[in-house]
């Protein structure tokens, strides 16, 4: 696979996407953001490409300045991470104008099923089964209404071109339809760009179970397994794994055999996810498909041994698939917790800042892809996604055990983040027993308040035995021994500027 | 052995050390005994801290005054500590406590003022939606923790705030 590769991503996907093209040899260039500057994949990337600006739509949003950097720097293939433009068809393209390869589904399959409604037209002819909504887009307040009172509440407004779990807010009543019809529009506006707006029933309390697959130009599709991600906050995965302790061995048959079906129906190529609701009764719905790599892919990549990335790279080379069905295996159990720059005692309102100290877990069976170092400063402008951590276990068992040693061991100090949560989580009930559903983190929550204060105890405990301890003068330390890895980073990074100044 | 009071999040802690050994602490905490020590001194203290069955790790620092800042599980606790019968000035409040009675309503984080929902002399009750704060592509329902008529609006809609930025009175 001969590609040189532009990335018009950031942060933790850009470094995971470089690794596996370090890995195939694959020169990769990324583009950047003016805050970005200072983050480790542009430090790792082959050529960086400043796209000038801050916000989204001056850099990783903007179509014209990424085409003009892909072109500029010959490359022949764009990875668009996920967000972004991850699943955007005019996107696409322009790529396909601009004879560049879009490592993603073509735009055909983008349009069918990036438009919500007409993605469950599609589902509904596969023969797939869909929640019950409007059939068209809400054209006002007053629509929506009607239609909400006819289908019964609560119903969830959706924004057509919404994704990642934004765009989309739960009403009970008609006040609520109103009121969440304006926010959710703004927000559409704002985040993908459209503002049309469709509502469907909401489910009582269901999971949420999706099916990882690749399909190559060919036709051909495999599926590698299901992700049980229905710990949510805000429609926001927070923690996910692999294998769902919900599907039996029947049911995991059906779910895979109607993932096929619908992306046999929308023509798709490379990876994709189909998402299903899964009600009390065992019933399945069709959610949505996520036509990208998502966030929490390593979760199937550490239960299946597949690179997900070099999948798609291969796909997008038309390569065909080098596996049938049954070479995939799914081994052991895997989770993943996101820690997000989230501050938990402040209803977690997004918490931007520098991050003092950045120490990742580490260990058998753990994987942290994270593009964070001490020092390193979260932009205000992006996700509020940190980290992901993830362990891997022989069983569910184990891999709770190795994340809870995980959590202990991570110590992000500057910046608030969810981990605490997660240990909560990780200690919970409900979750060990496998008995969680959508509804679960609204159980949880109230719950964590109790679980903050006995962490403020400890957290006391130590600020006293601090204070008692800077009242004496501080031990001078070894100059070589009080350096942060800050500016071992720093310093790192200008020794390889002047090298590469220097040859 | 010294006595402490605490303040964190509006809470009031009372607390004896005693320096056992070098680095080792024992704190009782409102009758729960601390076993600490002190493992670590770079950027910030690192800590071990052991009540009962569990133990911890905290990383500590100072901050201005009597502050200190404790990161635990990823949640600072700004604790307020002052050496009990050395002097009887008030230990500073945090600045949650201060906003929810002063009447101001400041941003909690920076990002962009997308709508206001509020014009001045409108009178609010706790949780009325004040504006929308959109940060980290969210966009946040800012809503009243206190109750009375909108003084003054320090904002326009599109502007970027800074965090802690002053965005309402409230009177």
């Amino acid at each position: 696979m001969k590609m040189k590769l532009l990335i018009a991503n950031r942060g933790e996907i850009a470094l995971r996407i470089i690794r596996t093209c370090r890995k195939l040899g694959i020169r990769t260039v990324l583009v950047h953001s003016d805050p970005d500057r200072e983050s480790l994949p542009v430090y790792y990337a082959d050529e960086r490409y400043p796209l000038g600006g801050s916000t989204p739509g001056e850099t990783y949003l903007n179509i014209p300045k990424i085409i003009k950097a892909a072109v500029g720097t010959r490359c022949d293939a764009i990875h668009p991470g996920y967000g972004f433009l991850a699943e955007d068809a005019s996107f696409v393209a322009a790529c396909e104008e601009n004879h560049l390869t879009f490592v993603g589904p073509p735009s055909e399959a983008l349009e069918k099923l990036g438009n919500k409604l007409l993605a469950r037209r599609t589902m509904h002819e596969a023969q797939v089964p869909i929640i019950p909504g409007s059939d068209g887009q809400l054209r006002d307040e007053d629509v929506a209404v009607e239609v909400a009172e006819r289908i019964g509440y609560p119903v969830i407004i959706k924004a057509v071109y919404g994704g990642g779990g934004r765009g989309m807010r739960m009403a009970r009543t008609s006040e609520e339809v109103r009121r969440f019809f304006r926010v959710t529009k703004l927000e559409s506006a704002s985040a993908f760009g459209r503002d049309v707006l469709y509502l469907e029933k909401q489910l009582i309390d269901p999971r949420h179970v999706e099916i990882q697959a690749l399909a190559d130009s060919r036709g051909k599709i495999v599926t590698l397994g299901e992700r049980e991600c229905s710990i949510q906050r805000r429609h926001q995965k927070l923690l996910e794994e692999a294998p769902s302790v919900a599907l039996d061995e029947k049911l995991r048959e059906r779910l895979c055999d109607a993932a096929k079906k619908g992306l046999a129906a929308a023509r798709y190529v490379n990876a994709g996810t189909v998402e299903f609701l899964l009600d009390k009764s065992g019933r399945f719905y069709f959610l949505e498909v996520n036509k990208r790599l998502q966030v929490e892919h390593l979760v199937t990549e550490l239960t299946t041994g597949i690179d997900l990335v070099e999948e798609q790279l291969k796909i997008a080379s038309k390569e065909p698939l080098g596996m049938s069905q049954n070479d995939v295996h799914v081994n052991g159990w895997a989770i993943n917790c996101r820690i997000n720059a989230e501050d938990p005692k402040r209803g977690f309102s997004p918490s931007p800042g520098t991050v003092v100290r950045y120490h990742p877990a580490t260990g058998p069976g753990i994987r942290v892809d994270s593009a964070l170092y001490s020092g390193y400063t979260i932009p205000e402008f992006y996700d509020s996604m940190i980290a992901k951590l993830s362990s891997w276990g022989r069983n569910r068992d184990e891999a709770i055990r190795r994340m809870r040693i995980a959590l202990d061991e991570m110590e992000i100090v500057g910046v608030p983040s969810t981990v605490a949560l997660h240990m909560a989580i990780m200690n919970d009930d409900g979750f060990l027993q496998g008995n969680f559903d959508t509804s679960y983190l609204d159980h949880v929550l109230p719950r964590m308040n109790s679980a903050l204060l006995e962490i403020e105890r400890f957290a006391v405990a130590a600020g006293v035995a601090s204070k008692m301890t800077l009242r004496s003068p501080p031990v001078q330390s070894q100059p070589s021994t009080s350096k942060s890895s800050w500016r071992s980073f720093a310093r790192a990074k200008a020794v390889a500027q002047d090298w590469r100044a220097g040859w | 052995m010294r006595d402490y009071r605490a303040k964190v999040n509006g809470r009031v802690y009372s607390a004896s050390v005693e320096e056992k050994a070098s680095n080792h602490f024992r704190v009782e905490l409102d009758g729960q005994v601390f076993e600490i020590e002190l493992v670590g001194k770079n950027e910030v203290l690192d800590w071990s801290v052991r009540s009962g069955e569990r133990a911890v790790r905290a990383q500590t620092r100072a901050l201005q005054n009597d502050i200190v800042e404790t990161w635990l599980a990823g949640v600072p606790f700004a604790t307020a500590v002052q050496a009990v019968g050395l002097a009887n000035y008030p230990v500073q409040t945090d600045r949650t406590v201060e906003r929810r009675y002063g009447g101001e309503i400041r941003a909690l984080m920076p990002g962009r003022v997308t709508s206001i929902l509020v014009k001045e002399t409108d009178y609010v009750e706790v949780g009325s939606p004040l504006l929308i704060l959109e940060a980290m592509k969210m966009q946040n329902e800012i809503s009243s923790p206190i109750v009375g008529r909108v003084k003054s609006i320090g904002i326009r809609e599109g502007e970027t705030v800074k965090k802690d930025a002053l965005l309402m009175e409230i009177g």
